[in-house]
């Protein structure tokens, strides 16, 4: 690892001008991601601000949605009883994720600032667009049993790793995003981007942009309908070949509303609108999960090792709605 | 190095082109120029390596330590090489694998993925510093007694992450436990017992 | 008994639980420089320059090594590699020439005066390269890779060749082993301090204290009185610390070059190209038998890989030969040497392997036949070797089969497939047989006792886990008559007697015997010294003898009158004596030429399988083994729980994956090999058949390292199979393949 400087933020307004001026400068909050990508030498910012002094960390009941600050730990999220009571789906996204180590360290900034886990990407020696613009993807001719079936290029075929983020994508949630100058809101889904012609980045956020919050609307009647499925090569502590986040607005035996997102698949959260549009006013039978299931994987596209997850994908969706539905 | 990848630019960086940069961060800015200028001629090096170090002020295991250290050390190499608490072991140094657990002001962590300089004023806890003297805290006698380990190595950290899931309130049954303990890979497999113990501990009661 | 041996808690628990056991990276030396080697980019070729400089002038930086500026190691052949074709047991001499033979192949040592510097400065040094092409795709044995081709690679053919062919029910099948890597949690390490020109003090993680000790004496031409080597505590290795490693060299090479004592730690990255693994293997089995199950013929075939330089085989096939009685068994191993570093002996080497294929074929087997897969083994159950005719020392396999199947109730279930179900899971029940020869080696230990009445028990042995110090602990007092809280066992010292290296299921037997012996003669030393003492001398007791003595908690006593008794304290101390001691090598016995010894072990798995997303869980295991005497309940039922747990390992989710277009590791880390995780694993539950086998050692013990390991993947196949209809051959048994 290179040294580097490190300073400590005691405003907001601190990290983004700093940000702005300095572009070899990096925000650290837990540092579960940014420690280890800078220790392989993936990362070599020059200064690192460690942001932990900012009043970020409240999760609280604000008109309409719940507001989940930057900094509060995942752990902490995953048990905040304003979380587990209206949000259900999102606590069990996060305790899928990581161990409870890490759960303590990781924030909810860091969890969707973090990084892909794709091998090309983190050994320096290989070829990588998102690591080294210009000089291919490993990934796309070699082991790919863990990369994307939706929405790739051969620019990049990684997948965002966060469960999390799954969760959140489903929720309808909201970024707050703030700069020295403005705060702007966006939808949840256009935060993180597709690989497309620069997968060196994998978000919207801009230079001198920090996340500050998360918001998620709480007028939804999905608390009781909704479940992880997270799909992996052992029971915990790994990333998903597949998960999927499904919440159902149940009435009776019918589905009012439904939510999909699905984890494991692509460069960003993958929000399975196409499946929610047809489960809604059907019957909550496994036929229609079924159909669901197939109608989210059209487009889908699997290389040499991953075509499996063209047939654990949609099992997996019509698995957690079952799930979901039976709750 | 870097054969299949011609030009990574982000791994070649020198004191001198560290210094450079350096001079244009306010950290530094009050640097003497005479010091950038020994650093660009890499003629001083003492003086120049005060300037990549740091003060850091840490309670570990009760007793404060006031030291100077470069940002890049992690809570475990300073641990393991500096205050020569080899506890907390290193098994990946990637966080992949729970030996090097730690509490920080009371909160398991992993230290392999800490900055040791994030850690100023922080209350750090390791596996030297459970027991009371010579008396083993209830969970190093349970991993004892229902022999939760083999090798060794993992132990630690199972046990500083054991103590922790019994106080967050996670080990109410075996399944949490095993949930709740998933980030503490034991390569001699020794699960079942470590499970056992902490059951033990848990049912027991007081407080840990 | 265990009367002696308060709760079987491990001698050295305490030392554990409160961190204060030292592993060798932990040694405080002063005035420490730190190593980190740099790994070749290319996995075949040479090295075509070298650009040091850079990190020559990093900060903290003390020296950089490189086959240009190493310093002469006197036992490297002269001239350097290359190595033309792979050689049996030559390490790669590290720095020793320009060539690659593998992807991370080190390439150069830096050494600065802290961790984080060295790390650094390594990832300064650049190289180029004259690169050539590699292989490292395994499909090409066979193929555009060519077998090794020396005598002991011939077909070994008993009976008929191809016997199985002839019978009315056959099967055929392929399974593949994929590489699986030791991954023990303490990374390997080293610590080297140099005393002048030709004396050397080495902290080493090692599983073998005296061969690292001779590898280190004959790289540099030293006398085994100036190699002194450390490994009190050894953080596992399964196999990957029983040999000595080029990084090992390079520490000492590092060491000399600077003149400081040089810590070197793998990272976790250079864990799987350092210190070996188990290599991928594809093999084939044919069974024939009669329509009642009798075999006829068995053959098997594996196909293994190698390094470029060296030569590595194990006995994948070998449990074809020795586990079933059948007249026809030709047997065929292979050996094809790819651009990758050496494989070494992991856990269960070899059979771990042969019995993956074996046991799953014999399930097939079974199911073609529609008969209870127990029935078939023990209409096939072997009463002697059917190699060479030779009785065995003790076999309680049937008794292990039955003790297995009535504790996890295996007459209950449906043998049907896909007929067993817990809610919407699928439910499978499988097993299998694991067996692996008991050996016993030469070994010595030393046992001392002080006026105190306390007891020093020593041998250059190391314990990477099973708890030697331990059982040791348990047949000394068992042995002697004292209580196990008197006694030391001292190991991890090279300046012990030489002991053991700690594998092939081996230590307990040969190492306890040393003990057993060594206990012995001292019992008898202090007869002799006891035998002149006045309380045996009476009107009605004249002249005892040694052999008339008993010893029971510290006092030595006649055995016609328990009444007459000194304690050792006093023996001593009548004599004048601090302390009495003994030396006592141990071999094995000529009686035990006449048979053949082997360790049995009976897996039992219950799985459940989700029918659409293919996630199998392990709900139930049950080891049934026949391990000989059992020395140490507890640590023994560890070792089999820790077997299952690796065998978990193996059969769900441990694979190896190299990029053959660079020949280079993919997943080389802890997030990507994936080994089991506490929720991986249920209760397991280890019984012993506990018969002793005074045959091949006086301590009654056979081994179980390898047998809590061995067969049980084939197990958990078996049980896949019963609960879905699907015979996965190829591990590990990932959701994928069961969609």
């Amino acid at each position: 690892m290179i040294n580097f400087n490190y300073v400590q933020a005691s405003t907001q307004k601190n990290v983004t001008d700093t940000l702005m001026k300095d572009g070899t400068a990096q925000i650290i909050a837990g540092g579960t991601n940014l420690v280890d990508l800078m220790k392989r030498g993936v990362a070599a910012p020059q200064k690192l601000i460690d942001i932990n002094n900012l009043s970020l960390k409240n999760i609280e009941q604000q008109k309409g949605f719940v507001r989940i600050g930057a900094l509060a730990l995942n752990s902490v999220v995953a048990e905040n009883e304003l979380v587990v009571q209206k949000f259900p789906l999102l606590s069990k996204a996060l305790q899928s994720g990581a161990s409870q180590q890490l759960r303590n360290m990781a924030t909810v900034g860091g969890n969707m600032m973090q990084r892909t886990r794709c091998s090309y990407f983190y050994d320096t020696t290989m070829p990588c667009n998102k690591r080294n613009p210009g000089t291919g993807c490993g990934a796309l001719k070699g082991y790919n049993r863990m990369h994307a079936i939706f929405g790739a290029t051969e620019n990049c075929i990684a997948v965002h790793p966060s469960d999390m983020c799954v969760a959140l994508a489903a929720l309808n949630a909201s970024v707050i995003i703030s700069s020295s100058r403005s705060e702007r809101k966006i939808a949840f889904t256009d935060f993180h981007k597709l690989a497309g012609t620069n997968p060196e980045k994998d978000n919207t956020l801009q230079r001198g942009e920090m996340i500050t919050a998360v918001e998620i609307p709480d007028a939804n009647n999905f608390a009781q309908h909704s479940t992880y499925l997270k799909i992996r090569d052992r029971s915990s502590y790994a990333f998903a070949l597949i998960s999927v986040a499904a919440a159902l607005d149940m009435n009776g035996g019918k589905i009012n509303n439904a939510r999909l997102a699905m984890g494991g698949v692509a460069h960003k959260p993958w929000r399975l609108t196409t499946a929610e549009n047809f489960l809604k006013g059907k019957a909550a039978t496994e036929e229609n999960f079924k159909q669901a299931a197939a109608l989210a994987m059209k487009d889908a596209k699997a290389y040499r090792h991953n075509n499996f997850k063209l047939t654990l994908a949609p099992n997996s969706i019509a698995e957690a709605l079952k799930i979901a539905a039976a709750m | 190095m870097n054969d299949n990848n011609k030009d990574d630019k982000t791994l070649n960086h020198s004191r001198r082109q560290f210094f450079k940069i350096s001079t244009a961060l306010t950290a530094v800015a009050l640097t003497p120029s005479y010091i950038l200028k020994a650093a660009d001629d890499n003629m001083d090096d003492k003086i120049a390596e005060l300037f990549e170090k740091r003060d850091l002020n840490i309670e570990v295991n009760g007793i404060v330590h006031t030291l100077s250290i470069e940002p890049r050390v992690t809570l475990l190499d300073l641990l393991r090489e500096q205050l020569k608490l080899t506890g907390s072991k290193k098994g990946c140094d990637h966080g992949q694998c729970g030996a090097c657990t730690v509490h920080v002001n009371g909160q398991r962590v992993l230290s392999c993925l800490s900055l040791a300089i994030m850690q100023d004023g922080k209350k750090i806890t390791t596996i030297e510093g459970l027991a009371k003297g010579d008396e083993l805290h209830p969970m190093q006698a349970a991993f004892i007694k229902h022999d939760g380990f083999q090798c060794g190595y993992c132990t630690p950290g199972q046990i500083m992450s054991a103590v922790a899931c019994v106080r967050e309130g996670h080990a109410n049954n075996e399944d949490e436990i095993r949930s709740y303990m998933a980030g503490n890979i034991c390569r001699c497999g020794a699960y079942p017992n470590i499970v056992d113990a902490i059951t033990e501990v848990k049912q027991k009661g007081g407080t840990i | 008994m265990g009367y002696y041996f308060e709760d079987g808690d491990r001698v050295n628990g305490k030392d554990i639980v409160t961190g204060k056991a030292k592993y060798t990276a932990e040694h405080d030396i002063p005035n420490l420089a730190y190593g980190v080697l740099v790994g070749s980019t290319i996995a075949k070729g040479s090295i075509a320059t070298m650009d040091t400089k850079s990190a020559e002038n990093a900060p903290g930086v003390l020296s950089v090594i490189t086959h240009l500026n190493t310093p002469v190691v006197p036992g490297y052949d002269a001239g350097g590699l290359p190595i033309k074709t792979p050689v049996s047991g030559k390490n790669l001499q590290v720095f020793n020439g320009p060539t690659i033979y593998f992807n991370g192949q080190p390439i150069a040592l830096v050494v600065a005066d802290t961790y984080e510097r060295a790390l650094f400065a390594a990832t300064l040094v650049k190289a180029q390269y004259n690169k050539e092409a590699q292989v490292t795709d395994f499909l090409e044995a066979g193929k555009t890779v060519k077998a090794i081709d020396t005598a002991k690679y011939k077909d070994n053919i008993r009976g008929e060749v191809d016997g199985y062919k002839n019978a009315p029910v056959k099967i055929e099948a392929e399974y593949i082993v994929p590489i699986e890597v030791h991954n023990p949690m303490e990374m390997h390490a080293t610590i080297a301090l140099w005393d002048g020109d030709d004396k050397v003090t080495v902290y080493e993680k090692t599983q073998n204290i005296k061969s690292a000790q001779r590898n280190v004496m004959s790289a540099f031409k030293l006398k085994e009185e100036n190699v002194r080597l450390y490994a009190p505590f050894v953080g596992g290795g399964f196999g990957s610390a029983l040999r000595t490693w080029p990084h090992c060299i390079a520490a000492l090479i590092g060491a000399k070059k600077t003149g400081r004592p040089v810590k070197l730690v793998l990272g976790r990255d250079q864990m799987f190209n350092s210190v070996g693994y188990r290599p991928y293997t594809l093999q084939k089995i044919g069974l024939g038998a009669t329509a009642d199950g009798i075999l006829i013929g068995i053959t098997h075939e594996a196909n293994s890989i190698t390094s470029m330089y060296e030569e590595f085989n194990e006995g994948s096939v070998n449990i074809s030969r020795s586990l079933y009685n059948c007249p026809n068994v030709t047997t065929r191993y292979k050996v094809f040497p790819f651009n990758v570093s050496t494989p070494t002996y992991m856990r269960g080497p070899g059979e771990a392997t042969g019995a993956f294929a074996l046991e799953s074929a014999l399930d097939e087997l079974a199911y073609k036949l529609n008969m209870d897969p127990i029935e078939l083994r023990l209409k096939n159950y072997a009463e002697k070797d059917p190699e060479n005719g030779k009785p065995y020392s003790t076999k309680f396999l049937k008794e292990a089969y039955k003790l297995g199947a009535d504790k996890i109730g295996w007459a209950q279930r449906n043998p049907a497939v896909r007929s067993m179900k817990e809610g919407e899971w699928l439910v499978g029940f499988g097993m299998s047989t694991g067996v692996f020869g008991a050996y016993r080696n030469n070994a010595k230990a030393l046992a001392r006792i002080f006026a105190d009445g306390t007891l020093l028990v020593q041998s250059a042995v190391s314990d990477s886990g099973p708890g030697t110090a331990t059982s040791m602990t348990k047949i000394a007092a068992d042995g002697m008559g004292i209580a196990s809280s008197k006694i030391t066992f001292q190991l991890g010292d090279s300046a012990l007697p030489p002991g053991p290296g700690q594998g092939g299921s081996s230590t307990t037997a040969s190492l306890g015997s040393a003990v057993h012996d060594v206990c012995e003669s001292l019992k008898k030393k202090l007869a002799e010294l006891a035998k002149d003492a006045a309380v045996f001398h009476t009107e009605t007791i004249h002249n005892p003898k040694p052999e008339d003595f008993v010893f029971e908690n510290g006092y030595i006593l006649l055995a016609t009158d328990r009444t007459k008794k000194l304690s050792f304290t006093e023996v001593l101390k009548q004599n004048n004596l601090n302390q009495v001691e003994v030396t006592e090598e141990s071999k094995g016995s000529e009686e035990m030429k006449k048979y053949t010894a082997f360790s049995y072990n009976v897996h039992f798995v219950k799985v459940l399988v989700h029918p659409t997303t293919g996630v199998v869980k392990i709900n139930r295991v049950v080891a049934a083994a026949d391990a000989g005497k059992i020395i140490s309940y507890k640590t023994a039922e560890s070792q089999i729980i820790g077997g299952a747990v690796g065998g978990i390992g193996m059969a769900l989710m441990e694979e190896g994956v190299i990029d053959d277009r660079y020949g280079r590791w993919v997943n080389n880390n802890f997030a990507d090999y994936h080994v089991p995780v506490h929720t991986d694993v249920p209760h397991i539950e280890a019984l012993f058949v506990n018969q002793p086998d005074y045959i091949l050692s006086p301590t009654g013990a056979k081994g179980m390292g390898e047998i809590a390991l061995i067969g049980f993947a084939a197990a958990v196949a078996n049980a896949v199979y019963h609960a879905t209809g699907k015979r996965v051959r190829e591990l590990p048994i990932t959701p994928d393949k069961l969609i």
